[in-house]
């Protein structure tokens, strides 16, 4: 992480175009029927248990098994791979594009997931941190907690078997958490970011700026 | 002290040969002898104490002790206790684990593939309930993931823990096991909630034949666990299972779950989340839950208890 960071070049970048875009791919291989247009809004999940669905984005038929995926953020559709329509695609194939519009706190966080260290969840399953980490957070505050390669973490829970997960990355503090206990986390989804302590300045000059910057710009 | 020490890897694989084998070759498995062989590590090795704190802790102990001593441990590992006096469940709620019982902990080293290990926690439950069923409590049934009820109320438990050993780096399941046997009293906090077999068949019964029976079931469903692995790769594997896997087809015949109106929660004595009815389980075995206004949710980790009817 370099000490120097061009603030003007990555405002400019989420000034001209705050949005996030999310790449859909096939979850498995079979026939896709797409179900919305390019244009088309989307809705993301919802519901306090997210148990609402979003929109229906597409229908993958495997086996005579149709599997509708719905959509997990807003945005609009910005591009659609039309030529898959009613054709097989294999697993990973990319098949539309969301343009997620971008809050003043998921820039921060954008432009910090590029800063920090992040620690991905190795599983689909539920999170919280182990007991040693947890207690150091109450005492303190994650941003206080520091961490290196080795430690136990953070605890996954998948079907009653709890599993301890163990650090891998940069030493420094928990600067960031992206999971809530009791609430399921993607495979691959961050789960924290740490950030080298010497850095601290620097993140903090970061969130200042981003903040300072959006709230005149707004 | 129970005579526990009667329990030991001789005796299971006696009685895996003249017992187990024979009810499964009664079922429709074919190749039972060859998934018995593939789990014939689980009790390989069986270690008894009159009496033990905490039978993971134990395990830990003797992880690190072994690894230390320049050996490792042997996978399959078995350890009893005839009581455990700081024994605990989940969220360390306490556990009554006085003699009359069978309580342990079975350590078995992580070589499963990633798609098969949601399975692991179905087993226990499945084991022990084809146990009670053949020493007549034909009512026992599961309650996801794995609790073990009988007239409603809870007869075994069990729990999965990580753990990764220090010399060696090698990641362990260790599965913890309590099944109340031959304790007919419990105190006044779980008087409604646990019940022992002794107290449904109002007979003692032999702690001693009731272990080998669940061990040597543990076996069968551990050996089918590796036995569909390698069916599985002969087909060319993938990132997910999904089919139907014959432990979650046998854990739907034995789970009184699916139907029931339940309250869902991570830790769902403390924190209870919601109420909803069981829909069905995925591929995986999470739990699909609907709730009163149509929608679904799909929940893999957590807990229920089942609402009143």
């Amino acid at each position: 992480m370099s000490d120097e960071i061009d603030f003007d070049e990555i405002l400019g970048k989420y000034h001209s175009d705050p949005y996030e875009y999310v790449d859909i791919f096939a979850s498995h291989t079979g026939k896709v029927r797409f179900l919305v247009e390019e244009g088309s809004s989307i809705e993301a999940v919802s519901g306090e248990w997210k148990h609402i669905p979003g929109t229906a984005l597409f229908e993958i038929t495997r086996e005579r098994n149709p599997k509708k995926v719905t959509a997990l953020t807003n945005g609009v559709v910005s591009s659609l791979c039309s030529e898959h329509e009613g054709c097989f695609v294999e697993a990973g194939e990319k098949l539309m594009t969301i343009r997620h519009p971008l809050k003043k706190k998921e820039i921060i966080e954008s432009i910090l997931k590029e800063v920090l260290f992040i620690f991905h969840a190795p599983e689909r399953a539920k999170y919280f941190f182990s007991l040693d980490v947890q207690s150091r957070i109450e005492k303190k505050s994650a941003r206080e907690v520091s961490i290196k390669p080795g430690d136990e973490i953070i605890i996954m829970s998948l079907m009653k078997r709890d599993t301890p997960v163990y650090y891998s990355g940069e030493k420094g503090v928990i600067h960031s958490v992206y999971f809530t206990p009791g609430v399921s986390v993607d495979q691959g989804a961050p789960l924290i970011g740490v950030c080298p302590v010497d850095k601290l300045p620097l993140i903090k000059k970061i969130i200042t700026r981003v903040k300072a910057d959006w709230d005149k710009k707004e | 002290m129970d005579n526990l020490t009667l329990l030991s890897p001789f005796t299971l694989d006696d009685y895996v040969v003249t017992v187990e084998l024979p009810l499964r070759k009664q079922g429709c498995s074919p190749d039972s002898a060859m998934v018995l062989r593939y789990g014939a590590y689980v009790g390989s090795v069986v270690l008894v104490y009159p009496s033990l704190g905490r039978a993971m802790d134990t395990a830990r102990e003797h992880i690190s002790s072994r690894e230390e001593s320049g050996r490792s441990v042997a996978n399959g590992s078995v350890i009893l206790a005839s009581s455990l006096s700081l024994s605990k469940g989940r969220f360390c709620r306490s556990w009554y684990a006085p003699p009359g019982g069978l309580w342990g902990c079975l350590i078995l080293a992580d070589t499963f593939l990633a798609p098969f290990r949601n399975f692991l926690p179905l087993i226990p439950g499945i084991a022990c309930c084809e146990a009670l069923q053949q020493f007549g409590a034909s009512e026992a049934a599961i309650r996801w993931v794995n609790d073990v009820l009988i007239q409603g109320r809870k007869q075994a438990g069990f729990l999965i823990e990580g753990f990764r050993s220090p010399v060696y780096g090698e990641q362990y399941h260790l599965l913890g096991f309590g099944l109340n046997l031959n304790n007919s009293t419990f105190p006044a906090e779980l008087q409604e909630s646990a019940i022992s077999l002794t107290q449904v068949l109002g007979h003692p019964i032999d702690t001693v034949s009731f272990g080998l029976s669940f061990l040597a079931k543990m076996r069968y469903y551990i050996g089918l666990l590796l036995y569909e692995e390698e069916r599985w790769l002969a087909r060319g594997g993938g990132d997910t299972y999904e089919e139907e896997h014959p432990i979650l087809k046998r854990w739907k015949e034995l789970s009184d779950t699916l139907g029931k109106r339940v309250l869902f929660g991570y830790d769902v004595m403390e924190n209870p989340q919601y109420e909803a009815v069981v829909h069905g389980v995925t591929t995986d075995g999470g739990l699909i839950l609907q709730h009163d206004d149509g929608s679904t949710s799909v929940e893999n980790s957590g807990e229920v208890r089942y609402c009143r009817e």
